[in-house]
């Protein structure tokens, strides 16, 4: 079968991975710092970052499209709070709300070697 | 009987007593029972009703609302919290004014849905900057998040000043003097609804702490409880100190905590206590502590817990269980936001050796992270078995500090290493 390279940055360990994995079945059992809440693609808790490899990741569902817009407003309204909108505003650039950089890791899966990170 | 309570000219408290209550949402006691507070503000161009009561106390809240309004003359219906005891009176209300608009925090969509069970509904969900004008009344809501569910949001009349605030901000006390100049001392009943209620999500606390300070305000008019019209801003500034940090800055800047609790029967897993203890504090910018919790009861260690950068467990195996004061720890967990601490198990046995698996899956169940497997001995540890618990004190201590050596791991083995089922996991069966 098929395997790919999934490294957590945040806890320094790579694992070795069928494709199609989703990355919530990896990053709880090897203690990374993503958080997740519902694993149905609802709550939005488990959104971490792809520092590098995006391009082998599965494609965004209309679900997890519809969550990650409904969670970048909660970042917003936190941020707006903090008013740090510089930063705001270079996510929003960055980001353009299309789940760029920006990844629920129970509904994400791996196609090929990636290096993913808590946000 | 049954009469609404003048806020002021416009505002109206419509909500419901329950004096007999005893006990809410089964964690919290209620020794005096509790309010549901509902609202009804008057605008030249229309009424808004905020928040309903429990369904068991619709009566009193109809009685109250058709005293000072026709159901024709609701315009407006405002939920800053979903639950129950705050929608129980929602449906009869809706048919009562059908003509009226729901107006709801974007997090309650689905919620509402799976709590009325309804296809037909129609309402509006509203977010921070949002408005509705009822005339020269005018509602701004505010985005309070996990308040303490995920659909809390605030409402703030802005003529008066007044913020409907939903649980936040609330405690169960039931006087019908109602206002908090007025009623008996709550004290108790404030910090035992936040301690309870709103601690383990003091972070979002915080935020709409900052949402809410720019706001002048008159009166706080929460869900449950008192209507704080006297020095509002105390009980703002209450919050802000419980939801900051509980214990005096013991630490140097970037130093981690781990904490260690554990019980032992023969002293075998005390000295693998002490051994993991004496391999993490190798590790600069690590801090241990460790506490037999044969001499501590689980609600002593909770800020210590709240605090704590790290927790390991350590247990021997009893009839195929951890020790019971460990549970009893870990069930207090819930009382604090331990989501992403690090997290580990360890312990002695004599025959099979579940408890460390047990432990760790409850911890991982509370999300937390526990990234490595942790250690069992077989009755008493030798001395060879003892450096290895000293060589995983030091491992879990770079975890904490981040310093540990990367490592690559199949998929396979991984997951292999989180079943259940013991004998595959022997970890320390070498001779």
């Amino acid at each position: 079968m098929a395997k790919a390279k999934v490294t957590f940055s945040d806890v320094n360990v790579t694992v070795n991975v069928p494709v199609g994995t989703r990355i919530i079945e990896l990053s709880e059992a090897v203690g990374s710092y993503i958080a997740y809440n519902c694993r149905e693609g609802d709550c939005g808790v488990c959104l971490f970052e792809v520092i590098k490899g995006r391009e082998n990741l599965s494609e965004l569902s209309d679900q997890e499209k519809t969550v990650l817009r409904a969670h970048f407003q909660e970042i917003m309204d936190g941020w707006r709070a903090i008013g740090d909108l510089d930063k705001l505003q270079a996510r929003m650039q960055r980001e353009n709300f299309i789940g760029k950089h920006c990844r629920l890791a129970c509904q994400t899966q791996v196609f090929g070697d990636v290096i993913v990170a808590p946000l | 009987m049954n009469k609404p309570v003048w806020l002021s000219e416009r505002v109206q408290w419509i909500g419901a007593f329950d004096p007999d209550m005893r006990s809410f949402d089964v964690i919290l006691k209620t020794p005096n029972g509790t309010t549901y507070n509902a609202y009804l503000v008057r605008g030249s161009e229309g009424v808004a009703v905020i928040d309903t009561v429990k369904a068991e106390c619709a009566d009193q809240f109809f009685a109250r609302l058709e005293a000072v309004c026709t159901y024709a003359e609701i315009t407006t219906i405002v939920l800053n919290h979903l639950e129950p005891d705050h929608t129980g009176a929602l449906p009869e209300l809706m048919r009562r004014a059908p003509q009226a608009r729901l107006y709801i925090s974007q997090s309650a969509q689905l919620m509402l849905k799976a709590l009325l069970n309804r296809r037909d509904l129609d309402f509006t969900a509203v977010s921070t900057g949002d408005n509705v004008s009822l005339g020269d009344r005018n509602l701004r809501f505010l985005h309070t998040p996990y308040l303490h569910w995920p659909d809390t949001q605030c409402t703030y009349l802005e003529e008066e000043c007044i913020l409907f605030s939903g649980d936040v901000f609330g405690c169960h006390f039931c006087d019908e003097r109602l206002f908090n100049d007025k009623v008996g001392d709550f004290r108790f009943a404030f910090e035992y609804y936040y301690a309870r209620i709103m601690r383990p999500f003091r972070e979002h606390v915080m935020k709409a702490l900052t949402l809410i300070d720019p706001l002048p305000i008159n009166m706080i008019a929460p869900t449950h409880g008192p209507i704080l019209r006297d020095q509002p801003t105390r009980y703002l500034q209450r919050y802000r100190e419980l939801s900051g940090q509980r214990l005096h800055k013991e630490l140097n800047a970037g130093e981690k905590t781990l904490i260690i609790f554990y019980i032992s029967a023969y002293g075998s897993t005390t000295r693998m206590a002490q051994a993991i203890r004496d391999g993490a504090e190798q590790v600069a910018g690590v801090r241990v502590s460790l506490y037999d919790m044969e001499g501590g009861d689980a609600d002593l260690f909770i800020d210590l817990v709240e605090d704590a950068d790290g927790i390991l467990i350590g247990s021997p195996t009893i009839n195929g269980d951890a020790a019971k004061p460990l549970w009893d720890l870990l069930s207090a967990f819930s009382m604090v936001n331990v989501r992403g601490k690090l997290a580990g198990a360890f312990g002695s046995y004599g025959w099979s050796g579940e408890a460390v698996q047990m432990l760790e899956g409850r911890m991982r169940g509370l999300k937390m992270r526990v990234p490595l497997d942790g250690v069992r001995v077989k009755l008493i540890p030798s001395a060879e078995e003892l450096e290895l618990c000293v060589q995983h004190g030091r491992t879990v201590g770079e975890h904490l500090t981040g310093s540990n050596a990367p490592r690559v791991i199949d998929m396979a083995d991984l997951l292999a290493s989180r079943q259940p089922e013991v004998e595959s996991n022997a970890t320390l069966t070498r001779e």
